[in-house]
């Protein structure tokens, strides 16, 4: 701003004025820049205003705090196993027991989880149309081969490589159930294709009854305890 | 009660000691935030920021000084809030710092000639530190405002003495150039260029 004389002194002058003003310089470069500033009136004049503009600042008082900025810690939650931190999984987990059990019924109605297929008996193979609920699986269904001894399951039959095997009945439910239906099973030959016979509720395998059962049941649960976290809070922003 | 048994007793969770610090550090801190912000609402947000902040991490501070290190997380505290004005430019800076009444010393006996004076030279003293870029302007506010040393202010800054000195000496001279410039508007007390 203010113009020196000789202008690379000036600028290294320069570059120590801020610390000159404030005392911190070492004796050796205090002496540097007394002795330059005696004779270069720019400088002197560009250390006079540096001065004004740091009295300037320090002129500037603090100005007193609008308010406290002091700190308040939430209350820990008082014995309630249902706040709302402990229970921001309840509506999603709530939501994908409900899909589940969803999914279950409908494939219950539609029997898409009966097991139908039927059975290869080797050469005369026989495909066995059963209603759904009488079908049982080839882990379920037990089966003898000729020239062995026991029984086996079926699907560990047809694992070793048996064509050759007969099906052994089991306890129906009912009578009508265990009736196949005129013209479905047939050519069973001496080879032994043979009925496959129903086993378990509905002929799944596993408990899918029971398991609906148990997600209702865990639905309502859920559902009994999102209704109890809510009205505590809200009674808390009552309170509050 | 000391300061280091304050810390102590923060540092395992006691809620009232830490407050003890902060009514001991919050006019600095907010004069900082309002120096650095140019406005009073969100200097006040950056010094509830920086209390907040500094309670959940002082598990953190390893000792020295706990005026440096409350500093620093208001220094952060006010980058945060600039970016996110620059990012959305909700207010302009400039425009705010007119609005602060921004006073260096009251007394009493003051003419209101005098009062009116003051006025104008904090708006203008306000106008120039602004026009700084933040990285200088954070220094000289903590070294020629508020009074901090050398030592302190690059801790603060987690700086350099090196480069704290010429961020100094460079903010100094552009703060100075920005008041020679507009020297006919000053009061002619406070001229630089006699």
């Amino acid at each position: 701003m203010f113009r020196g004389k000789g202008e690379p002194l000036c600028r290294k002058v320069r570059g120590l004025l801020s610390e000159y003003i404030d005392s911190s310089l070492s004796s050796e470069d205090k002496s540097f820049v007394e002795h330059h500033l005696q004779t270069c009136e720019g400088c002197s004049k560009e250390l006079e205003s540096l001065r004004v503009t740091v009295r300037l600042l320090h002129s500037v008082t603090e100005v007193p705090v609008p308010r406290s900025f002091t700190v308040t810690v939430p209350e820990p939650k008082r014995g309630s196993a249902f706040g709302p931190a402990s229970l921001r999984w309840l509506r999603p987990a709530t939501a994908i027991v409900a899909i589940a059990l969803v999914v279950l019924l409908a494939g219950d109605f539609s029997h898409a989880f009966v097991n139908n297929a039927g059975v290869n008996s080797g050469s005369n193979a026989t495909y066995i149309q059963l209603a759904p609920s009488y079908v049982a699986t080839e882990q379920q269904t037990m089966v003898t081969v000729p020239g062995v001894m026991g029984q086996m399951s079926l699907a560990t039959a047809k694992a070793v490589g048996y064509t050759n095997y007969n099906v052994l009945p089991s306890s129906p439910p009912s009578e009508a159930a265990t009736q196949p239906a005129p013209g479905v099973l047939g050519g069973a030959g001496p080879s032994g294709a043979g009925m496959i016979a129903p086993q378990g509720e509905a002929g799944v395998g596993w408990p899918l009854r029971q398991i609906e059962i148990g997600l209702g049941a865990a639905i309502f649960v859920m559902l009994a305890l999102i209704i109890v976290s809510r009205r505590q809070r809200r009674e808390k922003a009552h309170a509050r | 009660m000391d300061e280091q048994e304050l810390i102590s007793r923060s540092k395992d969770g006691d809620v009232d000691a830490f407050n003890l610090l902060v009514e001991q550090y919050q006019r600095l801190v907010y004069n900082l935030a309002l120096r650095m912000l140019g406005n009073a609402e969100a200097a006040e947000d950056a010094s509830q920021d920086t209390f907040l902040s500094a309670y959940k991490a002082i598990g953190k501070f390893r000792g020295g000084s706990f005026k440096s290190w409350v500093l620093r997380i208001a220094a952060n505290s006010c980058h945060d809030k600039q970016r996110v004005a620059r990012r959305y430019r909700v207010v302009s800076l400039d425009t705010l710092l007119l609005e602060t009444d921004d006073l260096p010393q009251s007394n009493n006996t003051e003419s209101p000639e005098d009062y009116a004076l003051r006025r104008e030279l904090g708006r203008f003293l306000s106008e120039g530190l602004a026009h700084l870029p933040e990285d200088q302007r954070l220094v000289v506010i903590l070294s020629d405002v508020q009074g901090l040393s050398y030592d302190e202010v690059a801790q603060v800054t987690g700086n350099s003495l090196g480069t704290v000195k010429s961020r100094l000496n460079r903010g100094r001279t552009r703060l100075r150039d920005f008041l020679l410039q507009r020297e006919e508007l000053l009061p002619s007390k406070f001229r630089l260029n006699k």
